[in-house]
């Protein structure tokens, strides 16, 4: 090989392996288009309990002396988790519409929610419900009366701790019915977010980050 | 399955062809893919200790932010952990591609194969765990689609997307996870390297020094001119127009978009599928040239040479069943993958494939040279069967009488002094670039045997001068031709009445070397 066969080669492979570290660096940053770009997202996004609908019937003394001493538990519930409507309108035009339940092979896992809609820019009259499918007659969380001679030495206050406890389970619990009603401006590329309050048993709009805990 | 092999091979042997065009054999990189993929898996590791120590799981985006800042160290490292990490997907997949085109992807190689493949898929998943690490809009995209895949599968009780739906800051556990498996996946890899090289016999593990030091400065280099660009700062509420995305690792994601999750499982499932049923697929009969080698125990002097030069540790010393001695070789049929290369290091030819041990090649050249008709008076070109047919044409053309065999290492010495004393001028063998010879040692022992004395050595009679070891490779006929025209031409100087001197006198017992150094 002659010294300008060598030098050609040289450039050669030089030039080649520029190309291919050049094409690396630039496929390691290709701008990717996102779906929808350019248009806006309404998301619903939210965690929380379903209700619980039971029967509870407090146990008779006999039927408590029948059970093993660990075993006495003085009310028992039969029952099964609420499910829900969820419909999503946005100017009057349905988005979607689904019976959301929750989560697990019985539902007995918290319902899941997150479900993206894609909208114009712009004003958009939106409205979310999320609604308990089963009727029921009076309120499914009241605790059958009972009598609390027997909270007594260890057992103190038991009556009124299970109260709480029933309480706090209902009150943590989807309401029955859900409603967001209200006008929201969607920025192009942006998302609002519509999410359930907890604290205030309520659906809110969220249009940018919480602040970190 | 077999045509899209023949096809790979077609396109592979171009490419090799033009890559050798451009950087010679020696330090053509695609004959380093695997050693190519394991120094960059090391650049990596090197890299990422780094950049582990900068790394914050509660505030990823920021303290990638504040990294990438840094011009000093902290953006060409990045950067070079990055396009590393690129270059080692694109080496893995060439590797697997050039495996699958030699046909070396079944059989005893299953194993590596299925291994590497092993290799290349954590790595893949390592790398996207890096990229989810950095948190920026890119990540964030990655995280999602993956949140949305692992979601349509039965595992987790509460959906992963969920965790990015931006009603609740990303808890730091996320990131400790993604971190841990970031981690623990390369750790995984070195298992699976550990078994994807279990089988064979002194692993290459590196490229050459100056290959290995040439691509890696290069990638530094390229991280300091060109440092990979960070995305914006991940945040739920923004669905950018574009995303910066790297697509050597995720040129996937725009497509699996847009399909449910189901149709992705089942087509990645496929995919799988498909490159782990190669080895099936591709399995020819072990009958034939592919017939493992078998050992005949009344030639078998118990020297141990063929242990130590198979490149699949197929064979093993064991005791005799009769009363020699001696230790006898036993070759393991699942191992073999019948490169003959054993029957090259017989001395008394006790070993090798069906129809192609020491004997059987002699046996071969004999029989060849008597249809010939006389001694063989052209100069002899053995090739190895994996030889560009153009260079084999062009020797021809050029008067030598070119000889093939399935591997320059399952040459026996014997056969080239067989031709030198059947009155050839000289004898040249033409091997495959050490680097890519398919049955990983053929011209390294060649050498050896020929130059060094390895066992099965080429006898001293044999004038060396007359004997020479040649490279050829696809794209380089000009150097194959050569190396034989100078070959040829020495040849001619040395049968030259003036220059016939005393150094022949070592092989002047030899009849038909004497007659050719008489004047």
């Amino acid at each position: 090989m002659t010294a300008t066969q060598r030098l050609v080669r040289w450039i050669g492979a030089g030039v080649a392996s520029g190309a291919v570290l050049f094409q690396i660096t630039r496929a390691s940053s290709v701008p990717l288009p996102n779906r929808d770009a350019g248009l806006a997202r309404l998301r619903l996004s939210w965690s929380a309990r379903p209700e619980r609908i039971e029967v509870c019937r407090a146990l008779t003394a006999e039927e408590l002396a029948r059970r093993e001493e660990h075993m006495r538990l003085r009310v028992e519930c039969n029952g099964r988790f609420a499910t829900y409507g969820l419909r999503v309108e946005a100017d009057g035009k349905v988005l979607g519409e689904s019976v959301v339940r929750g989560a697990g092979l019985r539902h007995d896992r918290p319902l899941y929610l997150l479900r993206d809609f894609v909208l114009a820019g712009g004003f958009h009259h939106v409205r979310v419900s999320l609604v308990r499918r089963e009727q029921t007659d009076g309120d499914t969380t009241a605790m059958p009366a009972r009598s609390a001679d027997a909270d007594t030495g260890i057992f103190a206050g038991r009556a009124e701790r299970e109260a709480v406890e029933h309480a706090r389970r209902a009150r943590a619990a989807i309401p029955a019915r859900l409603v967001l009603d209200t006008t929201l401006a969607f920025a192009p590329n942006r998302v609002i977010i519509v999410t359930f309050n907890a604290d205030r048993r309520a659906l809110e709009v969220l249009d940018s980050a919480r602040p970190s805990r | 399955m077999r045509l899209l092999e023949r096809g790979a091979r077609r396109a592979l042997t171009l490419a090799d062809a033009a890559a050798t065009r451009l950087y010679g054999w020696p330090w053509n990189p695609l004959h380093q893919t695997g050693p190519l993929a394991v120094a960059m898996l090391l650049v990596l590791v090197a890299t990422g200790l780094y950049l582990l120590l900068v790394y914050r799981v509660g505030s990823p985006a920021a303290s990638i932010v504040r990294l990438a800042a840094d011009p000093w160290i902290g953006s060409w490292m990045r950067s070079l952990h990055r396009y590393a990490s690129d270059l080692f997907v694109v080496a893995a997949a060439l590797h697997a591609f050039r495996m699958f085109a030699q046909a070396r992807s079944w059989g005893p190689r299953t194993l590596a194969w299925v291994s590497g493949l092993g290799v290349f898929g954590a790595g893949v998943v390592c790398a996207l765990t890096g990229f989810v690490m950095a948190w920026d809009s890119f990540g964030e995209r990655l995280a999602r689609e993956g949140g949305r895949l692992l979601d349509a599968l039965p595992v987790f009780s509460e959906p992963l997307s969920r965790i990015f739906a931006g009603d609740q800051p990303v808890p730091s556990a996320f990131f400790f996870v993604n971190l841990f498996i970031h981690i623990a996946l390369p750790l995984g890899m070195a298992v699976a390297l550990w078994l994807h090289v279990s089988r064979v016999a002194r692993p290459v593990l590196l490229p050459p020094k100056p290959l290995l030091w040439g691509i890696t400065g290069a990638l530094a280099v390229a991280s300091v001119v060109l440092p990979a660009p960070l995305g914006a700062p991940a945040d739920a509420f923004v669905v950018a127009q574009t995303t910066p995305a790297d697509l050597t690792v995720a040129w996937w994601l725009s497509l699996s978009e847009r399909l449910p999750a189901g149709v992705v499982w089942s087509a990645m499932l496929a995919a799988v599928l498909v490159v782990l049923m190669v080895p099936r697929a591709v399995r020819r009969p072990r009958e034939g040239p592919l017939a493992p080698s078998v050992v005949d125990p009344r030639l078998c002097t118990g020297c141990n040479q063929c242990p130590q030069d198979c490149p699949w540790d197929a064979i093993t010393m064991v005791p005799r069943e009769d009363d020699r001695p001696t230790l006898v070789a036993r070759v393991d049929p699942a191992l073999c993958v019948s490169c003959g290369i054993c029957a090259g290091s017989c001395a008394p030819m006790g070993i090798g494939p069906p129809g192609r041990t020491g004997r059987d090649q002699l046996a071969a050249v004999r029989s060849s040279l008597e249809l010939a008709g006389a001694n063989v008076r052209p100069i002899v070109a053995i090739c190895c069967e994996q030889a560009p047919a153009s260079d084999m044409v062009e020797l021809r053309a050029r008067g030598a009488y070119v000889h093939t065999v399935s591997c320059v290492g399952n040459l026996h010495s014997s056969v080239i002094e067989l031709f030198v004393r059947s009155s050839a001028p000289g004898v040249i063998v033409f091997g495959c670039p050490p680097r890519d010879c398919v049955n990983r040692e053929g011209p390294k022992w060649l050498h050896e045997r020929v130059f060094n004395d390895r066992e099965a050595e080429l006898q001293p009679r044999v004038d060396r001068r007359r004997v020479r070891v040649a490279t050829s490779a696809p794209g380089d006929l000009a150097g194959s031709i050569v190396t034989f025209d100078a070959f040829a031409r020495d040849l001619a100087a040395l049968d030259r009445p003036d220059q016939s001197d005393g150094s022949l006198g070592d092989v002047a017992c030899e009849p038909e070397l004497s007659r050719r150094a008489a004047p």
